[in-house]
């Protein structure tokens, strides 16, 4: 099996395990109601170490996958969401984001914030007009709470999907040395 | 020129999953709820149960852990009540196993007085659910067991919520504090409501449906049973909600009515499926 074939076996493992634990531990992690979201994370960090096609890829599949276990919404709505953060996070790496430690947490806290509101943009606009029942006040914590509990999580869960995703080519591109922190050189903006 | 090739890529690969995704929502949005998809949510569900279980059991210290850790300000304060009972508790002959604590949930379960002679199925709850927009819990049993979409579930207290979808194994259960929820409630004697959730940890609001009868006027602490009005969702009776307010705004004609529910919805471990369907 190919170096790429192998990385996104263990990728797609990853995310298998990741929707296991957080269906197991997201309601006892709960902080103000509001759980952490593993899938959103896991997307971000595949945005940093592989750029936006990765992003994409690994967030239509997280998300995907984080829709099967939901009911109220569209199957296919956290996959449109998380594939367009993915992208977005993946987008601005290779054009913007500067090579630093501080950089996963950072994307980690602002992509999630926006996954959320995304998502609730999303669905307002299909006509899940029921998330934003709970009003205002609640969607802002759970943005708030989610963004935090992500960049908390975000440098252990980026060292592993780093260690996952060695080999790649999203990876290889960015020259990514597999602790998830990314080492290359930005790259010309597309 | 091979970065604008790989750019091209990746926006022709961007906008496949776009198209994709909006796919699957259309024909999700289209099938409401029970087409393909749905099927394919439910047999997911029942594939992965076991899984779930396993990992859920395995996890579970360490869920305990994370749920003090992250609650150890209002610990301290329960632990101080605690100690208290555990005084009072020493001189009761107590067998507090968790086995003995389970089969007394259960045992509360059976023969609830409002649910009459409507057949149960007593489930236990094998996913609490992690998403922070739609309140669910996943059940151990299904449709092989007689559930189905619709059906009321109910546990000591009175209504937890509504089978929303269920597998051959399995099954999703919407909590009354779900946004998508709502029941009809009777408010006196003339007046009938609906209460509808509006999520985790906060209390449903009734809606006063208008009538030409007098306005009701509801006590603090009072019950509220459901309605089971004519091709209402659930049999009439069951207690839905204690009163937590039903002040009226100046120039308002109806009153602003909060429920907190009779059931701890974060404290459930097994629970009663009502067998009926609408008459």
């Amino acid at each position: 099996m190919s170096p790429h074939a192998t990385a996104r076996l263990r990728i797609a493992v990853l995310l298998f395990i990741a929707i296991l634990i957080e269906s197991a531990l997201g309601s006892d992690m709960r902080v103000g109601g509001v759980a952490p979201d593993l899938m959103i994370l896991l997307t971000i960090c595949a945005g940093l170490t592989g750029g936006a096609e990765a992003g994409a890829w690994v967030g239509f599949w997280a998300g995907l996958m984080a829709d099967l276990f939901l009911t109220s919404t569209p199957l296919g709505l956290s996959a449109l969401t998380y594939c367009l953060i993915g992208a977005g996070v993946g987008a601005l790496r290779t054009a913007v984001i500067p090579e630093r430690r501080l950089v996963v947490p950072l994307a980690a806290f602002v992509g999630t914030a926006a996954a959320v509101l995304l998502f609730v943009a999303l669905g307002d606009m299909l006509g899940q007009t029921q998330l934003l029942d709970a009003g205002r006040s609640w969607l802002i914590r759970v943005a708030v709470i989610e963004a935090c509990w992500s960049a908390v999580l975000s440098l252990p869960v980026a060292w592993v999907y780093g260690r996952a995703a060695r080999g790649s080519v999203g990876a290889e591109q960015l020259g990514m040395i597999g602790s998830g922190v990314v080492r290359g050189e930005r790259l010309p903006l597309r | 020129m091979a970065v604008y090739r790989r750019s091209t890529r990746t926006r022709y690969v961007l906008a496949v999953l776009v198209l994709a995704a909006l796919t699957l929502v259309t024909i999700d949005a289209r099938s409401n709820g029970s087409g393909v998809t749905s099927e394919i949510r439910g047999k997911v569900h029942d594939v992965f149960s076991p899984v779930q279980r396993a990992t859920h059991s395995a996890l579970q210290p360490v869920g305990n852990f994370l749920t003090g850790a992250l609650d150890y300000g209002s610990l301290r304060q329960e632990n101080q009540r605690l100690r208290d009972q555990v005084i009072a508790l020493q001189n009761q002959s107590a067998q507090s196993t968790a086995e003995q604590a389970a089969a007394d949930q259960v045992l509360r379960q059976q023969g609830l007085p409002w649910v009459g002679a409507i057949p149960t199925r007593t489930v236990q709850i094998i996913d609490n659910g992690s998403s922070n927009f739609e309140n669910t819990v996943t059940i151990n049993k299904g449709t092989t067991s007689g559930l189905a979409k619709g059906q009321p579930v109910v546990a000591a207290g009175g209504l937890v919520g509504t089978v929303a979808s269920a597998g051959s194994r399995t099954a999703v259960v919407t909590l009354i504090t779900d946004p998508t929820f709502s029941v009809g409630v009777r408010l006196d004697a003339k007046n009938i409501g609906y209460a509808q959730g509006f999520g985790r940890n906060d209390p449903l609001r009734v809606s006063v449906i208008t009538t030409n009868a007098a306005v009701p006027t509801l006590k603090k602490g009072q019950v509220l049973l459901t309605s089971g009005l004519d091709s209402e969702l659930y049999p009439p009776n069951i207690p839905v909600g204690k009163v937590v307010d039903a002040s009226r705004a100046p120039g308002s004609v109806e009153p602003d009515i909060t429920l907190q529910p009779l059931v701890d919805l974060n404290e459930l471990t097994y629970l009663q499926v009502l067998l009926w369907a609408p008459q």
